[in-house]
């Protein structure tokens, strides 16, 4: 008797140690590589995040004319992976890499492809493209999408944030807003608006707390904007940058913003849209959001907020571009990424999804840019902007950076909180990255 | 005599076939992968490397133990589960005692406390972090604080609250179906005694301490032991809610697994994590089951 329920002890207790193996094991086979239909055609899988309705539309269509083109030699099919927030698709994509399971074509968010590109996930991508065709490309997506010095990743949109607010509410306090780039406002002018724009309903602004990515993406810019980084050039090295004295006062700064009462640290959801606080550091995609889905709204936009005393003018850029994988069959998954950055579909792609383009010449079909409010993104996304840190250690940072920012904005020290980001960043890049 | 002996040789063939297919699934789902769970342990895996997987004898274990992150994880989930399974087993035998009275309408207040159970725990966690919202225009715990003239609470933003709050949102979640089967126990429980008692003049709480409880025992030990299993394996709330935060007052054993072996790809390290998890939770069940016993 007791012999058995001890040995239940055992096995209920080992039901929770198992919450790790199921992805255990090596199989060797793997959807990628090396499948054929039975009309002799090879398979190239995508995998990309679920997108808006208009996105999936496309990727049908575009999938559908590209079949058409290559019967019989190359059958492209897309799997949608449910993205939600936090890190579900990376989570999967770590998953195939150990089951050997990995997409020919892999899109990944920017500052990941460091990170895949150091373990041979993803291979180089220069051959499939002529020198001509990547000059047409905005720089900030080919200084994302390279690693050692080789491109790794292009995708078709960037974007861009800068500062939404409120019309009615910045005219009833009698605020103007700045509509020249030389002219945007300094961080001690953000405040000063946030705290006269804070009400008992309603708070100054809004600084993207979704606890996730959203967080390092905004939030680095007040780092570069005031002199410093999140890591060195190289990348190998956050200690002295993400905890500089100048990294101390950006996150000073930030934090008097949540601790005044200025920014919610857990706001609802388009807290901005509902009329729930009176600007926003705001993503390029919610022009459209607005637009379409707010129209009550009387909202403007102006540059993103630049440190006080000559800070560096700066912008947020980066966006999910296209990889292939290791397992994949690379001649025919070369023609794949060609044709889905090629200049046509570039321009129909972010006119779907409603995001900047990275072509140079899709803005002479995308005239919409060229007037307010979508020229503010277009001008800082080709002027102003910095993509995040290329470092293979990005995957620690990132959650590390959104874990310390909510540790300060709930009490914690802030240089106790970046002084331990930097010593958890610098030791896991020693530990699996540096030669 | 001989065909007995026969006959018991095809039962027992039988009795083999039979746990065979359950065998072979606790075999493949559950033994097999703790192994590797802890033989991947004793090496570096970096979950983006699975071809470069090397041993690295016990430093794994090493590190863990210098590791404050895994300390305060383990102590985080201590305090979840000191808290949490008295609470949550009293709140079940609570409500179990309340509707347990064969009268009109109780199956509706049974379906009621049992229905957040049936409740993905995803979709009431993000329910209860709305709930929760430090402002009170948002969330409504803070409306009725304001409203009452209180200060308006932090819940899960601030580290002193953050961890509270998940234990007592947890509980309601799932205190309705520890009290299904205290229901089933206390109707276990002949009605004769009670009357019995009753003639004898035992008032209520007499009957509940010297009928109801020996009465449940067997279902109590039962209840106590899948409740604190269940309890040190919190993930699900802390990934929704609060990602381990404020200042590390949320992170748990099992969360932080997660968050090394998957975000930090530290496999190897994260098994090192779940094989000393393992035997934390072997070396608790079989002190409880001592404590159980010996009362």
């Amino acid at each position: 008797m007791m012999r058995k329920s001890t040995l239940s002890v055992v096995l209920a207790a080992s039901l929770a140690a198992t919450a790790l193996a199921g992805c255990g094991g090596g199989s060797k086979s793997s959807s990628g590589s090396g499948q054929t239909t039975s009309d002799g055609a090879k398979v190239v899988t995508i995998w990309s995040p679920t997108d808006e309705p208009a996105i999936e539309e496309w990727w049908v269509e575009k999938i559908n004319a590209f079949n058409e083109a290559h019967k019989g030699e190359i059958e492209l099919k897309r799997e949608a992976i449910v993205r939600a927030d936090s890190y579900a698709y990376e989570d999967k994509i770590n998953a195939a890499v150990t089951s050997n399971d990995l997409p020919d074509i892999l899109y990944v968010d920017g500052p990941n492809i460091s990170n895949y590109a150091a373990d041979g996930i993803i291979v180089p991508i220069d051959d499939y493209f002529t020198e001509e065709d990547l000059n047409d490309f905005v720089d900030s997506i080919k200084v994302q999408g390279t690693y050692d010095g080789k491109l790794y990743a292009l995708g078709a949109t960037e974007s861009s944030v800068a500062l939404f607010y409120n019309k009615d509410m910045t005219e009833a306090a009698g605020i103007t807003m700045p509509d020249k780039l030389e002219d945007a406002l300094t961080w001690s002018e953000f405040e000063e608006i946030a705290a006269k724009l804070t009400t008992g309903d309603v708070v100054g602004t809004n600084i993207i707390m979704d606890k996730g990515e959203g967080l390092p993406y905004v939030l680095e810019q007040f780092w570069i904007s005031n002199g410093t980084d999140f890591v060195s050039a190289d990348g190998s090295t956050a200690d002295g940058y993400v905890n500089s004295e100048k990294g101390i006062e950006a996150a000073n700064f930030l934090n008097g913003l949540i601790q005044k009462g200025y920014a919610n640290v857990s706001p609802i959801q388009q807290e901005f849209h509902n009329g729930k606080c009176a600007t926003m550091l705001g993503g390029s995609w919610e022009v459209a959001t607005l637009e379409t889905q707010f129209p009550d709204v009387n909202w403007g936009v102006t540059y993103f907020p630049v440190a006080d005393n000559g800070g560096i003018p700066t912008s947020p850029t980066g966006d999910w571009a296209a990889c292939i994988t290791r397992n994949a069959d690379v001649e025919a998954a070369g023609t794949v990424i060609a044709y889905l950055m090629n200049e046509e579909n570039v321009t129909t792609y972010a006119q779907a999804i409603a995001k900047l383009p990275t072509r140079a010449s899709s803005y002479d079909t995308l005239t919409e840019y060229d007037e307010y409010p979508r020229s503010v993104f277009k001008e800082q996304s080709l002027n102003t902007g910095h993509p995040r840190p290329r470092t293979p250690g990005y995957t620690v940072l990132s959650p590390g950076f959104s874990e310390a920012m909510m540790n300060i904005f709930t009490g914690a020290d802030v240089k106790e909180s970046l002084d331990q980001l930097a010593e958890d960043t610098d030791s896991n890049y020693q530990k699996n990255y540096a030669k | 005599m001989k065909k007995a002996v026969v006959k018991k040789y095809h039962e027992k063939r039988a009795a083999l076939l039979f746990v065979l297919p359950a065998v072979i699934l606790l075999f493949a789902f559950l033994i097999l992968p703790a192994f590797s769970t802890i033989r991947y342990a004793f090496t570096d895996y970096n979950i983006l490397r699975p071809d470069d997987i090397t041993f690295c004898g016990i430093q794994n274990f090493v590190d863990l133990f210098q590791d404050k992150d895994f300390k305060k994880s383990l102590l985080n989930t201590i305090y979840f589960t000191i808290i949490v399974v008295p609470f949550q087993c009293a709140l079940a035998l609570a409500l179990a005692l309340l509707i347990s009275p064969r009268k009109k309408g109780v199956s509706i207040f049974r379906a009621a406390y049992f229905s957040p159970n049936v409740t993905s725990m995803v979709v009431v966690a993000i329910l209860w972090s709305v709930l929760y919202n430090p402002n009170p225009s948002t969330g409504l715990l803070n409306a009725f604080l304001t409203k009452l003239g209180f200060p308006a609470c932090g819940f899960l933003t601030d580290p002193k609250t953050a961890m509270n709050s998940i234990i007592f949102m947890s509980a309601w979640q799932a205190a309705g179906y520890q009290m299904m089967i205290f229901l089933a126990g206390l109707q276990g429980i002949p009605g004769d005694q009670y009357e019995a008692a009753s003639i004898d003049g035992a008032n209520k709480f007499q009957q509940f301490r010297y009928i109801t409880i020996p009465g449940l025992k067997n279902v109590i030990k039962y209840v106590v032991m899948i409740t604190m299993i269940q309890a040190m394996k919190l993930f699900t709330q802390p990934y929704v809610m609060t990602q381990g935060g404020p200042q590390n007052s949320t992170r748990t054993l099992v969360y932080y697994i997660y968050e090394q072996g998957f975000q930090s790809r530290n496999f190897g390290y994260a098994c090192s994590v779940a094989t000393v998890f393992f035997i934390i939770v072997i070396t608790m069940s079989l002190m409880l089951k001592r404590v159980i016993k010996a009362d």
